[in-house]
């Protein structure tokens, strides 16, 4: 089992007031899987996102992961968790905007380490060739479109070869075309045999997953397997 | 991995060149400063003590002792205490002195023909020439003779020549001192050798009088102001010293009435008030030092804030606080190291520009190169620590959705 979340709970201390943004979320993801989380805002699926992601820790529960409990581990594992096991692919893109999209592919090498530069780039570069993006490689990203920003995302989050990848509105910033590319992109990973783990809030865009959990107010309401 | 964050650091800095050149100012003023004001003190240091040997080796000087005035009476120099005769029972006395003059000097206008020329008139003994190194250049110097029998004979200094006889060899000429109300006819035996430049430009313009001519007809007084001595080696130096100190006090009953400062203790004073003063001149160079590393820390804070979504990035990717934290003090290293280079670049320029007006030789020694470079890397890192420090405390989801 590659994930397991028990009884989760997360919840914020607002000034005074306390916020619950996850009440109590139990469900087990398999590798292999292609799973979309979806829910309106303030439902808890970011938070719930940035648990999956090792970002942040749950108040209570438990969330495991290759049956390591990470709701106890130390900021330098939760480090490393990110760096070994997750990719990740922001809705923003978030890449370093001063660097060329070579080095932004090599990043999680340099914190993963992989010793020598040149071993590195070599890596990075055949991760954007096969993102179709090997004639890019010296350009920034202020300079390539978006399609193609998400894209060098995409082989920065495969670059460390991690046991999830965690997209997090990946075709939000992206016209409708683009996005189904992009789309394309993830399920041929899935057939490849990544799992993928997906936050939306467009229930078309949910639909090209094959299953989905829908949550709602810190709590799962549904989760059913599409095919 | 540390090449790698080198590089990235380097990126960044030069991405806002402006921004860190300005950051670096207060860096490399203070590098710069603390190089270039060791270096003008001890080139100026090294002219100064050059120009005091130049004057002579060794020497030693007696002088009166200062007695401390009190309840309403004024402090004064005894002044009735040396005697020709003291001077050569301290040449007797004392085995480490090679040679003793009194010191015996007033002030005088002397007149040749249409020309006149207000100037300091020395009373000297033959050995003038031995102790201060210093000869004439035509005709001959004060004699035994002419000191013996109290002869108007006269030298000019290779300045005062020239005033005086413009066009004509000034030996055997007759020239007029006029002073104290009475004229005085002297002959002009020699004229001295040029010194040389440095800061004793007036020795060129004295004039040169047996001792006797000066006590018995014009002061009417037995009594010098003091003495000057020369030992043979820096070695008797010291010893003499002790000599003389030791005959006078028993001599005299009262060591308070006398003082002997040798020229060692006079270079000795100067280089300790020359270095003192570069010392306290360097560490106010070395606060403008600390304000840069306020600058530095200042624009570190701002960097920070401004890359707050870089640095989520980077946690979100698997940097542990401590890959932020060498990322951010090797930024502020490579700011403080760079000011640092670029402050001994302008601080060599500067002592070279300054040792060139005051025409001593361009001292800048690798300890106070070596000194503010580290002081300014010791700056960068500690004002660095902060900045650093309150990056990688980052809270990954925080910084990722920072706008």
């Amino acid at each position: 089992m590659l994930i397991q979340v028990i009884n989760l709970q997360r919840t914020y201390q607002m000034g005074s007031v306390k916020v619950e943004a996850l009440k109590d979320a139990s469900f087990q993801i398999k590798e292999g899987e292609f799973v979309a989380i979806i829910g309106p805002s303030g439902s808890g699926k970011s938070t719930l996102m940035h648990i999956l992601g090792c970002l942040d820790q749950p108040t209570a529960g438990r969330f495991l992961m290759e049956g390591q409990d990470i709701s106890a581990v130390s900021e330098n594992e939760l480090a490393e968790i990110r760096n070994k096991k997750i990719g990740f692919v922001f809705q923003q893109f978030n890449l370093l905007p001063k660097a060329t999209i070579l080095q932004n592919v090599s990043v999680p090498l340099i914190y993963g380490g992989i010793r020598g530069r040149r071993r590195q780039l070599e890596l990075a570069e055949k991760a954007l060739q096969q993102v179709g993006l090997g004639d890019r490689l010296h350009h920034r990203p202020t300079e390539i479109s978006g399609g193609q920003k998400q894209r060098v995302a995409i082989a920065r989050a495969l670059i460390n070869n991690p046991a999830l990848v965690l997209a997090d509105e990946p075709t939000g910033n992206l016209d409708t075309k683009t996005g189904k590319e992009i789309m394309d992109i993830f399920r041929q990973l899935n057939k490849e045999g990544h799992t993928i783990i997906m936050v939306t809030h467009d229930q078309e865009i949910a639909e090209q997953a094959r299953r989905v959990i829908q949550i709602r107010d810190g709590l799962i309401q549904k989760d059913e397997v599409i095919a | 991995m540390i090449w790698e964050i080198l590089r990235m650091a380097v990126n960044s800095l030069t991405v806002n060149k402006m921004r860190s050149f300005l950051s670096m100012l207060g860096i490399i003023i203070g590098v710069g400063a603390v190089i270039a004001i060791v270096s003008v003190g001890s080139g100026a240091q090294m002219q100064v003590t050059s120009q005091i040997s130049q004057l002579g080796s060794n020497l030693i000087t007696i002088s009166p002792g200062i007695r401390r005035g009190s309840s309403g009476r004024i402090s004064m120099t005894s002044t009735d205490l040396f005697t020709m005769e003291l001077a050569d029972q301290l040449q007797q006395n004392c085995p480490s002195l090679a040679r003793i003059m009194p010191n015996l000097q007033t002030s005088g206008l002397l007149i040749a023909g249409t020309n006149n020329y207000q100037t300091t008139v020395v009373g000297v003994t033959p050995v003038y020439q031995q102790i201060y190194d210093f000869y004439p250049a035509r005709g001959q110097f004060i004699t035994e003779e002419h000191e013996a029998g109290a002869t108007n004979v006269l030298v000019l200094g290779s300045g005062l020549a020239t005033e005086l006889f413009p066009e004509t060899d000034p030996v055997g000429q007759k020239v007029k001192l006029f002073v104290r109300n009475r004229h005085l006819l002297f002959v002009v035996v020699g004229v001295m050798e040029e010194k040389g430049s440095g800061a004793w430009g007036n020795i060129e313009n004295q004039a040169f009088i047996p001792a006797s001519v000066l006590m018995k007809k014009i002061n009417n007084r037995k009594y010098v102001s003091g003495y000057t001595a020369q030992a043979a080696s820096a070695a008797d130096a010291k010893a003499a010293v002790g000599e003389v100190e030791y005959f006078l006090t028993r001599y005299l009953g009262d060591p308070s009435q006398f003082r002997v400062t040798s020229q060692e203790q006079l270079l000795e004073t100067i280089s300790q008030v020359t270095g003192t003063l570069s010392l306290m001149l360097g560490g106010i160079a070395g606060i403008s030092l600390l304000v840069g590393g306020i600058g530095i820390m200042n624009i570190m804070l701002v960097s920070v804030t401004e890359r707050t979504r870089e640095i989520g990035i980077r946690k979100a990717l698997g940097a542990k606080r401590r890959h932020i934290l060498t990322q951010f003090i090797i930024e502020s290293l490579a700011m403080s190291g760079f000011g640092g280079l670029i402050g001994i670049g302008f601080g060599w320029l500067g002592a070279a520009g300054v040792a060139k007006i005051g025409g001593w030789p361009l001292v800048v020694t690798h300890t106070s190169v070596l000194l503010a470079f580290s002081f300014a890397l010791l700056v960068g890192l500690f004002f660095g620590i902060y900045p650093a420090r309150k990056a990688s405390k980052l809270d990954p989801v925080i910084a990722l959705s920072y706008e």
